[in-house]
Order: C-alpha cells, then sequence, then structure tokens
C-alpha cells in the first residue's frame, strides 16, 4: 500500500499541476496551490515523523541524564531538578520548556557559570530540534 | 462542519454597498442622491477588510465628492486580540493635525448591525503601496531607490514620527511605559499574551527567546511614538515621497530603536544591501541621527530584532491556530505553521545557537 507521505506528495503535484491551472478566479487558485504548499510540507513531516520523535525522545533522555549530572556539581534549586527528570517522560518537549523557564528564574541562585553552562547543555538539545524541524518547514 | 472565514455577519456585497450608502447619508446631512463609484476590495483575509471608493452627492445643489477607504474588522483575525479599530480611529485623529502623514478619519462605528462588525472610515489618500515581497514591488522601491527622493521621504517620516510630541498631541492613552527596560519588558509580556491564547503546546525555543528577551531588556532612554512596522508595504507613494503612513495596528510608546530595527532587519530586505528595499544604511544613519538627535545603538537594535523574531514566529502561531480552530479557511494561515521554525531557527542562530 502507498505511503501517507507519498500520497500526499502526489496529491500536492496534482493540485499543483491539474487543479490550481484550471481554476479561473485569483483567489481560488492561490488557495489551490497554497493547498499543494502545505500537502508538500505534510509529506516531508510525516516521511521524518518516526525518525524524528525518536531522536527527540533520545535527545531528551540524554539531556536529562547530563543535566542530572550538571546538576550535582552544587546547590540546585529544587524545581530545576523536578524539571530535569521530567525530560525523559512522554511530556518530555513541555517538561523542556518549563527547565528553561526555571532555569532563567533561577539564574542568579546559580551563578553566571553555572547558568550559562546549563543553558548551553540545554541550547545543544534545541539545536538538534530546529535542525530537524527546518529540513521539512523551510 | 464548515470553517467559517471570518466572525463577521457575512453580508453579500451588493448589499454591502447599499448600506455603506445608508450609513455615509447619516454622516453627511444635507446631502442627496449618495452613490458609489469606483469600488475596490482589496486586502482580503489577513487582517482588517479595506474597501476604496469615491463617494458623489449633492449637497444644496452643488455637486459633492469625497474619495474614502473603509477598514472593517472580520472578527478573529490575525493579531486579534492586539488590534483594535477604535483605537486605530483615535491614533488618526491624534496625529491629524501632525506632521505624521496619514489618512484622515471620518467616522467610526462600533455597532455590528450596521456593517456586519465594527468599521471605520478615513480618507482615500492619493499613493500606491506595492508589496515588497513580489517582484514587481521589489522593483518599484529599488527604481525610486535610485531616483533617490523615496529613500529621504521613508527616513524623514520616520524622523517625523520619531520627533512628535505624542503627549501634546493626546496619545498618552496608547499607555506610557515606566523607566527603565519597562517598554521592553512590556512589549515581551504583550506577545507572551498573544502566544498563551493561541493554545498550542509550548515550544522550548520559543520558550528560551522569551526569557533571553525577558532578561536582557534594555533600558529605554526616550519615549517615542512606535508605529511598531515601519517598512514598504506599509505606507502609500506618490511621486517619490511618502503620503501616508498606514497600518496602524501596533503602534506603541516606547523605544525609537524599536521601529529603527526594524528598518534594518534582514527580514525586511531579503537579498536588498538596501534596508527595506529602498534606502541605503548610510544615508538612513546619517539622516536619521540629524533629523531626530538620536545615536542608532546597534546593540539595543539587536535585542529588538530578536524581539521582532519573535512576534513574527508568535503572529504565525497565531495564524496557523486560526486555521486549525476553523476561524479562517484561508489556506495561507495554515501554511504558516511551517513559518515558525523557519524564524526560530534564524533567532536561535542571532543567540549564538
Amino acid at each position: 500500500m502507498i505511503g501517507v507521505d507519498e500520497l500526499l506528495a502526489r496529491m500536492a503535484a496534482t493540485l499543483r499541476q491539474e487543479i490550481g491551472p484550471a481554476v479561473p478566479d485569483a483567489y481560488p487558485r492561490t488557495q489551490a496551490f497554497m493547498a499543494a504548499v502545505v500537502l508538500e510540507k505534510l509529506s516531508g513531516q510525516l516521511r521524518s515523523a518516526a525518525e524524528d520523535a525518536r531522536a527527540e525522545q533520545d535527545d531528551l533522555r540524554l539531556l536529562a541524564s547530563d543535566l542530572a549530572v550538571q546538576l550535582s556539581e552544587g546547590p540546585c534549586p529544587p524545581e530545576l531538578s523536578a524539571t530535569a527528570a521530567e525530560l525523559a517522560g512522554p511530556e518530555g518537549r513541555t517538561a523542556l520548556s518549563r527547565f528553561i523557564e526555571a532555569l532563567y528564574t533561577s539564574s542568579e541562585r546559580l551563578g553566571p557559570a553555572r547558568f550559562e553552562a546549563l543553558r548551553a547543555r540545554v541550547r545543544q538539545t534545541l539545536r538538534a530540534d530546529l535542525d530537524r524541524q527546518v529540513r521539512y518547514a523551510a | 462542519m464548515t470553517a467559517q472565514p471570518h466572525t463577521a455577519a457575512a453580508i453579500p456585497e451588493a448589499e454591502l454597498h447599499e448600506r455603506i450608502v445608508k450609513y455615509l447619508s447619516q454622516q453627511l446631512p444635507g446631502a442627496t442622491d449618495l452613490r458609489l463609484e469606483g469600488i475596490q476590495r482589496i486586502a482580503v483575509g489577513w487582517s482588517h477588510e479595506t474597501w476604496l471608493f469615491d463617494a458623489y452627492w449633492q449637497e444644496a445643489g452643488t455637486a459633492r465628492n469625497l474619495g474614502l477607504c473603509l477598514r472593517r474588522d472580520p472578527g478573529g483575525t490575525l493579531l486579534r486580540h492586539l488590534s483594535d479599530l477604535d483605537v486605530q480611529f483615535q491614533v488618526l485623529r491624534c496625529l491629524e493635525p501632525t506632521p505624521v502623514p496619514t489618512p484622515k478619519p471620518y467616522w467610526f462605528e462600533s455597532d455590528p448591525d450596521v456593517l456586519g462588525a465594527p468599521f471605520l472610515v478615513m480618507e482615500k489618500v492619493p499613493g500606491v503601496c506595492p508589496s515588497p515581497w513580489g517582484r514587481e514591488g521589489r522593483r518599484f522601491y529599488e527604481d525610486a531607490a535610485a531616483r533617490g527622493e523615496l529613500p529621504l521621504s521613508f527616513t524623514d517620516t520616520l524622523a517625523a514620527l520619531h520627533n512628535l510630541d505624542w503627549e501634546a498631541a493626546g496619545l498618552s492613552f496608547l499607555g506610557v511605559p515606566g523607566a527603565g527596560n519597562d517598554f521592553a519588558r512590556r512589549e515581551v509580556a504583550k506577545w507572551r499574551e498573544l502566544i498563551s491564547v493561541c493554545e498550542q503546546p509550548p515550544d522550548p525555543v520559543m520558550t528560551d527567546l522569551l526569557c533571553w528577551l525577558d532578561a536582557n531588556a534594555p533600558e529605554t532612554e526616550r519615549l517615542v511614538l512606535v508605529h511598531g512596522a515601519y517598512r514598504t508595504g506599509n505606507f502609500l507613494v506618490e511621486d517619490d515621497r511618502v503620503t501616508a503612513l498606514l497600518d496602524w495596528e501596533l503602534q506603541v510608546i516606547g523605544d525609537p530603536m524599536y521601529d529603527v530595527a526594524y528598518v534594518l532587519s534582514e527580514l525586511n530586505r531579503e537579498g536588498s544591501e538596501l534596508l527595506s528595499y529602498v534606502v541605503d544604511r548610510d544615508t538612513f544613519y546619517s539622516r536619521y541621527e540629524s533629523a531626530t538627535g538620536i545615536e542608532i545603538d546597534d546593540e539595543v537594535c539587536r535585542y529588538y530584532q530578536l524581539l521582532y523574531a519573535m512576534r513574527s514566529a508568535a503572529f504565525w502561531m497565531s495564524a496557523s491556530g486560526l486555521y486549525a480552530a476553523g476561524r479562517s479557511a484561508d489556506l495561507r494561515l495554515a501554511r504558516t505553521a511551517w513559518s515558525v521554525p523557519t524564524v526560530l531557527e534564524r533567532a536561535a542562530r542571532d543567540l549564538g545557537y
């Protein structure tokens, strides 16, 4: 059976090459071409969705483990260690946002060096996440 | 369930024209035989709906006419939590007697029964407003830049805006930030609010950007009236001069570098050396600084450019959210879901990762 991503890509091609050019009015014609763009993006996103989800989970697990080590190297605000522990769980992405909020809130207590080190480690994960998203979004 | 294009009452175009005639007749006592000609509907879909037309009527035996622009709030649009036609009307009223070129505002109507949604009526100012995002528009601005007048008018108009005595003009109602970094932090909070009403799961990169913006908010030394989206495409041009500054949706009392950063932004001049496709950097710096006495602070502009990146991402989140929620049937809005990571990726690079 044809893959969903391939089906969407073919539908996009039909919209772009057959349907769009046959629509006489400007607004619906633009919408037909825009539908083709949306389907192309969806197709690309779906194609790598499983692999990206696995990579994201792996990255978050590794981040949780690295942060646990970094946070154990000195006094640690409890909300930071609690949120860091959730990164490897099913809501890891949401937990990462909460961790970042807590990190900035705790920056004075952590001191500039520890804050910078923790943020740099978090940003390594954010960069990998962005690279995956930009592959199909750009 | 069929998605509704917007929440304004759907009124057929012909009936809408009749209702406009009736409304204008009520606003122009003594007018008889009022009719509209040259009706054009422009800027469909993204923000406010806009119609341009000429009204002709008889008054005490004399033929009269007026070029008008009507903007209607369709509801459920982009920036729906930040933009209000009533505020736009008040701002235009305040700016009318000032050197800032703006359309003369005539009427604001809040009763949705009149045209299906609140609307304002203002002067139709002569001039064109090519979009800088298309090839033709870019060529228009680059040709004008080569002739030399429009780059100066572009810069002078921003200087006039920033030199305006906004308190004397009655614009304090927009909200006056406190001392220090209150302005920048207010702006971040405002856009955080827009993001929260999008009801999308938190994006960690966006969270990092928001936290960085909060933690690094610069102090504002001089408060001015900030347009909030000062670029080509947001003003009318005639004979290589800016005839009217448009899109009063994001104006605020704040840091002049907020507007300057937008002019300098690469987002508004992709592939062009000219700022906003129209003015070279040296001309803009020297003329703006000399006209305002404000020194352009590149570091503060860098901050506001990151704030603009956050704003763009929030804007696209809002747009795609409208489509996802069935409040718009415009597929251009659905497409913007994939603009969010692209803008955030650029911001991340600017933040050093």
